[in-house]
């Protein structure tokens, strides 16, 4: 980090030092960027037809149907997955970061790997295996194999969970694994010497020290679960399971926009107190800081006879939760019939000439000219939003860790959590009419890469700024202070002492930015204006013509994109942070 | 003679720059609009469906100099998008290829963000209900269709109150109307039409139906019925497909999806057929229409596209339509022959939907729906 020196212009940083522009922009970029669409949305069911909607929603006949029974299955599965995501993915991190299990680098990247694969495959997968005759057509493999599934067990709020945590664990396993691994050896061998007994290590060392990566965790996890779509309307729909996030995608769908609106504010309101207790949780206790400059080697505890147990285990669930959705969706891209997966396997879909009988005389998507560039323009929009999500979310993370426990950190910390929930066509078309004109002398922002890039920093924050503050929050005050005093400006600390200290946490986020803007449609189909397009848009082609073998295979690729970048990002990591590799 | 060429020229000179020319380019023909529109240089479309690829293929060959952007979305987003990008006084879209009928006319239509045109060189060939209030360019359905297989006799189901009936309790299923616009559409039709469920109703029992007091008519009890009968709610077609369709199945439901799907049979092992002899009526026609975004910046270049879109004299519709005439789907000009797969459009027992009727009625039936649920 030789060339960190330039960052330091010595002007500018008086200014900054002063410490009270850095909130004041920052809240204001935060106000553009979250309140504006926001409010937009708000005010949009203010008219008469918006308040007809939230009597409709909260105080008619329909109010049970349309809200408080979604409300109800939205929240048993946010806090099912939430409290599932935190045991798999906790364990696992635990086992890969602290323990001398073997294959440590096969297990940390299975566990990284459910989140870059559409949770349909997941809820695919499943039906795969457990479907049952409710739907008619071929049963699942177990009724095949003479077992009777009830329909609790194949369809609804159960199958729903398990789906959705074999999803989001691997966000939870991210975010707990950066923090884990900057637990020092000091304080696992000061509470050695000291006697304590390894489960007194665990809970009165360790846990407490990654409590606040553990609630950002929760968080995500707990808005990724209400959030979700594909699999409450997968498993859910055939037993008339409706969740709110697939009541809000139906009343924007049938043309009721103010309905759906009225719904995306109520979930943001009810996640929001929930948030808003678990903050009070983690600020009303002690910060412990863990990251003091000195001692920054991991210690691992030797697991003896379990070593092998625990990593067959471990090896259980990635197969599980990895590999039967990649292999339901591999299957899928060499099926002809999508209903027999597994049989006339050809790579027609992905090499095959056009002009033949297979697939109305399509082409492979090998063959297909606009791939290479939707890799391209994927893989460019994927870096640059990560890259600007992840600069904003430092800055995000560092002054609400800072100021813990204020006002200012209270309010920035809920407002960068909601972008999560709010659904993206109404982000995308308050962003539209927001900088679609011109404002002052700014010019329009419509159709351009910028506009683009600025929704989707907005739209990914929570991520950035989540796993940032579980990070930060354990960096000591005591090497920037020391830092401080030697005259070092506040973007000098941050480049030189902060960023490469808190570097594995920041690109866990920014890794999590950059598969969910790969994978992620509907906010990118609404600014998108060149013909060029991107992965995920090559993909709905396919699948809206009705070749999901296409489509799955371009799901694949979209998947390998993500997993080199996380290999990358693993790499620099592991070059900043040298002193980590002793 | 050559004094009226000379006034004529000295008069388009007066007339071409001024407002008069969106009105005069309604009445060109594809001749007359092609250098205005090569001047124009491109053209921008939404479109519902991805084969606007194919049809961007065939319009720059046709027409040299005039670039197609063709943008696929669904008709939820092209409509959010059109309408936020007006409110921030952006016009870059000039045509929309869209179905969803009934939400195009209230949100867009009546609130004037899009215009209607249709080309004069097919206006003849058009039945007058397909050119206003938007102009339809072909129809698709969604209609009940069952396994021809395992049903090798006909349908097993030939009036929709056989549905209501414990022989089919857990085996109809439909795409959630309350997900799904069409589904909506279809609901709403059959509650418009009262009548024609009583007089089926009465052929089916033998007896006068009776209504629940708060339901009107016998469209809406025959929807409180069918979900009373367990009707099976299902995310997408595709799910529906392969459960009513598939070759291999014993003792398959029926349900109402997509006739034009029957076309993938053979590829995805299916057995899907129409039930077209049903009292007192199948499902319904909903229109894919193709219309013009409000102060369109590229109006000729507009009007051109959606006169190719609508073929050439052929059969077939030759390449601005070959893309969009798959059996079960059916084009409104005439002179474009329906696949000889299929029923004709005039035998086929559905109704088509009225977009303006079905925006009137359809807030109530969403409603009634989700009390159903």
């Amino acid at each position: 980090m030789t060339s960190t020196s330039t960052f330091a212009p010595s002007g500018g940083s008086r200014l900054l030092r002063s410490g009270f522009i850095m909130p004041a922009i920052l809240v204001a970029i935060v106000a553009v960027l979250v309140v504006a669409p926001l409010v937009r949305i708000l005010l949009s069911t203010l008219t008469p037809s918006g308040v007809e909607a939230w009597q409709a929603v909260l105080v008619s006949p329909l109010s049970f149907n349309l809200w408080w029974r979604p409300l109800f299955n939205t929240m048993v599965l946010g806090f099912g997955v939430a409290s599932g995501c935190l045991i798999l993915g906790g364990f696992l991190a635990w086992l890969v970061v602290l323990t001398d299990v073997p294959g440590r680098r096969l297990l940390g990247l299975m566990a990284t790997l459910p989140y870059m694969i559409p949770s349909f495959a997941a809820a695919l997968a499943w039906g795969t295996l457990f479907r049952n005759s409710r739907l008619g057509g071929s049963a699942g493999f177990f009724e095949t194999n003479g077992l009777i599934i009830p329909d609790w067990l194949a369809w609804g709020l159960a199958p729903t969970a398990v789906v959705l945590i074999a999803h989001y664990y691997s966000l939870a396993y991210t975010i707990i694994a950066a923090a884990l691994s900057s637990v020092g050896a000091d304080l696992v061998e000061a509470g050695q010497m000291a006697g304590a007994r390894r489960p007194r290590i665990f809970f009165g060392i360790i846990l407490p020290v990654v409590t606040p990566a553990l609630i950002a965790a929760a968080s995500l996890t707990f808005a990724g679960a209400v959030a979700n779509f594909a699999a409450p309307a997968l498993l859910g729909l055939p037993v008339r399971m409706q969740t709110l996030s697939t009541r809000l995608f139906g009343m924007i769908e049938t043309g009721q926009n103010e309905r759906g609106f009225v719904l995306a504010l109520l979930l943001i309101a009810v996640s929001a107190l929930f948030l808003w207790m678990s903050d009070r949780i983690v600020s009303g206790r002690k910060a412990f800081i863990t990251v003091t400059g000195k001692g920054g080697r991991t210690k691992r505890f030797p697991l003896g006879v379990w070593r092998w147990p625990l990593f067959a285990i471990a090896v259980a669930i990635g197969l599980l939760t990895t590999v039967t959705p990649v292999l339901v969706l591999a299957a899928s891209s060499l099926a002809p019939q999508s209903g027999a997966l597994f049989s006339n396997w050809t790579l027609h879909f992905w090499i095959g000439e056009g002009g033949g009988e297979i697939a109305q005389g399509q082409a492979g998507i090998f063959r297909n000219p606009v791939l290479l560039d939707a890799i391209w323009n994927t893989i460019r929009l994927g870096l640059v939003v990560a890259l600007t999500t992840m600069l904003l979310g430092l800055a995000l993370a560092y002054t609400i860790v800072q100021r813990r426990g204020s006002l200012v950190a209270t309010i920035l910390s809920q407002l960068a959590f909601i972008p999560l929930l709010v659904p993206s066509i109404a982000f995308a078309a308050a962003y539209i009419a927001l900088f679609g004109a011109p404002i002052g002398p700014l010019p329009s922002l419509y159709g351009t890469f910028a506009l683009l890039v600025i929704a989707a920093s907005a739209h990914n924050l929570p991520f950035a700024v989540q796993s940032g503050r579980s990070v930060l929050g354990q960096i000591s005050a005591d090497i920037e202070e020391s830092a401080r005093l030697t005259g070092a400006g506040l973007l000098r600390r941050l480049f030189a002492i902060i960023f490469p200290l808190a570097i594995r946490g920041l690109f866990a986020g920014a890794i999590l930015v950059f598969v969910k803007m790969v994978r992620d449609l509907s906010l990118i189909v609404l600014l998108f204006t060149a013909t060029s397009p991107v992965l995920s848009m090559v993909a709905y082609r396919y699948a809206a013509e009705g070749f999901m073998q296409f489509a799955n295979a371009i799901t694949l690729v979209i998947l390998t994109v993500c997993l080199a970048a996380s290999f990358l990002a693993h790499g620099l990591q592991n070059r900043v942070q040298k002193w980590k590799e002793s | 003679m050559l004094k009226r060429l000379m006034k004529s020229a000295l008069a388009a000179c007066v007339v071409l720059p001024t407002a008069a020319i969106a009105a005069d380019l309604d009445s060109m023909t594809p001749e007359q609009l092609l250098p205005l529109a090569q001047k124009e240089g491109s053209v921008t479309v939404f479109s519902l469906s991805s084969r606007i690829a194919k049809i961007e293929k065939a319009f720059e060959e046709a027409y040299p100099g005039v670039d197609l952007i063709g943008l696929d979305m669904s008709s939820t987003k092209q409509i959010a998008r059109l309408e936020a990008e007006q409110q921030a006084g952006v016009h870059a879209v000039d045509v929309l290829y869209i179905a969803d009928t009934p939400v195009v006319f209230s949100k867009l239509l009546e609130a004037k963000r899009i215009v209607n045109y249709v080309p004069p060189r097919v206006a003849t060939q058009i039945e007058d209900r397909y050119k206003g209030p938007l102009l339809t360019q072909r129809l698709s359905t969604k209609v009940l269709m069952y396994n021809e297989k395992v049903f090798p006799g006909g349908s097993p189901v030939t009036n929709l109150w056989q549905l209501t009936q414990p022989e089919w309790q857990g085996k109809v299923l439909m795409v959630d109307p309350s997900q799904r616009g069409e589904l909506l559409d279809l609901l709403t039709e059959i509650a418009l039409h009262p009548d024609e469920m009583a007089a089926a109703y009465k052929t089916q029992f033998g007896k006068d139906i009776t209504i629940d007091a708060d339901l009107q008519g016998a469209g809406e009890q025959f929807i409180k019925d069918l979900f009373a009968n367990d009707l099976i709610l299902v995310p997408n077609s595709d799910v529906l497909n392969k459960s009513v369709g598939d070759a291999n199945a014993k003792n398959p439901p029926v349900g109402f999806g997509t006739y034009s799907d029957r076309r993938d049979n053979e590829k995805e092992g299916w057995a899907l057929q129409v039930a077209n002899n049903v009292e007192p009526a199948n499902g319904i026609l909903f229109p894919a229409v193709l219309t013009i975004a409000d102060k369109a910046p590229h109006p000729a270049a507009a009007r051109l596209l959606i006169d190719f879109m609508f073929g050439d004299d052929t059969p077939t519709g030759g390449a601005g339509f070959e893309p969009f005439n798959v059996p079960g789907d059916y084009a409104t000009r005439t002179t474009i022959a329906h696949h000889p797969d299929s029923v004709r459009l005039d035998e086929l027992k559905a109704w088509t939907i009225d977009p303006a009727k079905t925006a009137a009625a359809r807030g109530r039936i969403s409603d009634l729906i989700i009390t159903l649920q």
